[in-house]
């Protein structure tokens, strides 16, 4: 940039031609970079939406990738707003949206209409979370992640041994899904775009959240819970309603899954399934939202696409965990974030009349 | 009653193999405050190892041997490098050691398959005899573990509490910073504890291979069963190790018998018991 250096000392009162126009020139590039914060979301949003709508219309493979993303992704969020936000990492999270499938799908096999079985379901994971809220959230960090471990394996292992109920390995079937009026989920695109819907409504409704009162508490309560306690904050009750929305968004993403795929077996939920989501959002970028879904999309390829062309995926996969741990714990969320967080310094640089 | 008996010495037998793996898992805890997801895939590795080593030389000892020392060395390879890298971080520590869980799971499927293998005991050791009480017919192998696992775990004790490396090891769980600041080299203390656990565990996936069978998901069923009984007898407590593994091993041998369609879900009934009542563990300390 010519006349940089003159524009400097006299950017508070220019006078000179050159320092006129370099002025002239920051306040456009400063025009256009505070547009870019403004719309970069909202474009993004609008593209990526767009995307989603065209690839769901189609009735052919892409549409069914795209479909299991949407529902991995749900209950990566909702991972993500549990461990992001109140900092508490579950490694159970797919056993919880195993009991949501599992939920709709068992109260079908006894003969209630589709619309009770999606009630007994939704029922059944938010009264297990109300309960084992209590014995989980007692505890943080290692121990919560451990505890949380052993209440999935637990929900895998009543899946797998209680063949009474769950029809064990094989596992049930689902056949007929539920309609309202013109709305007939058991017509694909329907199903499709509904499912696409449900995906907006709870990334909207956590985004919400984190950017709530209560959110922001939340926070805090992760980072410095001996503070918010003394002032006044109830941390325990923070925690626990944390722990409760983000097990009932993801029994509604294993409703949901129950849906897509018309089958639940034990296999959704085992050691490896509880791996994979804590893979999609640290890999997407703790503490986004966003982000896990990202994470979502990209663990889904791993195991649909790249299964496909390389036998030793799993491996590739652990191996990229490792790396992100390693060298960006932010995940891919945060190289989006270190972008927009250039952008802000050079605009707050430009208000402050210096040059970029 | 012959019944329960019996089923009490599996139970116990079981513990023995659980004991192996999740007093490696607690002391590595203890000391370093590091959360080896990949422990239970230590423990098939070394398994797999044992089963290939006793394949070509046809000696279980050989075997036992080698899945101890290969398990060792990865132990202080896994150490020296991931955890060193980490630096002390505990989320991420976790976090990696849950990645490597599928890099070690998939290099072991595909070296050994996916069908489940079973090592067989040797000469006597794989035959039964008539036990005195009640004319139980038991196998001799379960015997063999279980007095391995005292043996161990006797030995265990007399290294932490008689010598000086085992009061460098319990002054590290009290106070890392002290024990660095005496001149003693922390560093070295970190490596040697995580080679043990890493031997133990491998030593256990021998053992358990005769009993339990080697497969896929192996390792995660033995990663719950250490899991539970840390949780019950305390992180990072040897003792609540020993006390954990009994009543884990008792409850599910139990639970499998007597309950087979809820087996697996009985064992958090302890869990849950201990986190109401005590949530540090039976015999852990409170966390600060």
């Amino acid at each position: 940039m010519t006349g940089a250096g003159g524009g400097t000392s006299t950017a508070a009162t220019p006078s000179g031609g050159g320092a006129a126009a370099a002025s002239r020139r920051d306040q456009l590039t400063l025009a256009a970079l505070t547009r870019s914060r403004r719309l970069t979301g909202p474009a993004a949003g609008a593209v990526v939406g767009v995307v989603l709508i065209l690839l769901l219309l189609g009735n052919g493979f892409t549409s069914t990738l795209v479909l299991d993303m949407l529902v991995y992704a749900i209950a990566a969020m909702s991972l993500d707003f549990l461990g992001g936000y109140a900092g508490l990492i579950s490694l159970g999270q797919a056993g919880f949206l195993g009991v949501g499938a599992y939920g709709v799908a068992i109260a079908e096999v006894h003969a209630y209409s589709p619309w009770a079985a999606v009630g007994i379901g939704l029922g059944v994971v938010l009264a297990l979370g109300l309960i084992l809220g209590i014995v989980a959230v007692r505890v943080k960090g290692i121990s919560f992640v451990i505890i949380t471990l052993a209440m999935g394996q637990v929900l895998w292992g009543l899946a797998y041994q209680w063949v009474g109920l769950s029809e064990g390995d094989n596992g049930i079937p689902l056949s007929t899904l539920p309609s309202i009026g013109p709305i007939d989920l058991n017509n694909g695109l329907t199903l499709r775009m509904t499912v696409l819907a449900v995906f907006v409504v709870i990334a909207l409704l956590l985004t919400t959240i984190t950017r709530s009162p209560f959110g922001l508490s939340l926070r805090g309560v992760r980072s410095n819970e001996a503070r918010l306690a003394a002032l006044g904050y109830r941390t325990g009750l923070h925690r626990y309603l944390a722990w409760v929305i983000a097990v009932f968004c993801t029994g509604v993403a294993g409703v949901l899954y129950v849906f897509v795929n018309q089958l639940i077996s034990p296999t959704t939920m085992n050691f490896s399934a509880n791996g994979l989501f804590v893979l999609m959002v640290v890999l997407g970028g703790l503490g986004s939202i966003w982000g896990p879904a990202l994470g979502a999309v990209v663990i889904v390829l791993f195991q649909q696409e790249l299964s496909l062309y390389v036998s030793r995926w799993q491996t590739l996969m652990g191996l990229t965990l490792i790396a992100v741990v390693l060298f960006s714990p932010g995940g891919f969320w945060g190289l989006v974030r270190a972008i927009g967080r250039r952008r802000d310094a050079v605009i707050a640089r430009l208000q402050r009349g210096g040059t970029p | 009653m012959p019944q329960f008996l019996a089923q009490t010495l599996n139970g116990l037998t079981l513990a023995g193999i659980i004991f192996l793996v999740s007093s490696g898992f607690t002391l590595v805890f203890g000391v370093m405050r590091v959360t080896n997801l990949s422990h239970g895939a230590v423990y098939l590795l070394g398994g797999y190892i044992g089963y290939s080593v006793i394949g070509v030389t046809h000696n279980f000892f050989y075997g036992l041997a080698a899945a101890a020392i290969a398990m060792a060395v990865f132990g202080l390879l896994l150490e020296r490098t991931l955890i060193t890298w980490l630096g002390r971080s505990e989320m991420s520590e976790l976090l990696a050691t849950l990645g490597l869980i599928y890099v070690i799971d998939d290099v072991a499927l595909a070296i050994w398959g996916g069908s489940p293998l079973t090592i067989n005991l040797p000469g006597i050791l794989g035959r039964s005899s008539t036990l005195p009480v009640d004319g139980i017919v038991y196998p001799n192998g379960r015997i063999f573990i279980l007095g391995v696992s005292i043996v161990v775990a006797l030995g265990l004790y007399y290294l932490l509490r008689r010598t000086r490396v085992g009061a460098i090891i319990r002054a590290g769980v009290d106070d890392r910073e002290m024990v660095s600041a005496l001149g003693i080299n922390v560093r070295r203390v970190f490596s040697l504890v995580f080679m043990l656990g890493a031997l133990l565990a491998g030593f256990a996936g021998v053992l358990g291979g005769t009993v339990l069978g080697l497969y896929t998901g192996a390792d995660s069923d033995i990663l719950l069963f250490a899991l539970a009984v840390v949780i019950v007898g305390g992180l990072g407590s040897y003792e609540g190790a020993i006390l954990g593994s009994i009543v884990i091993g008792l409850v599910d041998t139990y639970g499998t018998a007597y309950f087979p369609a809820v087996a697996y879900s009985i064992l958090f009934i302890p869990v849950i018991g201990v986190l109401l009542v005590r949530p540090q563990g039976l015999l852990g300390r409170p966390t600060t």
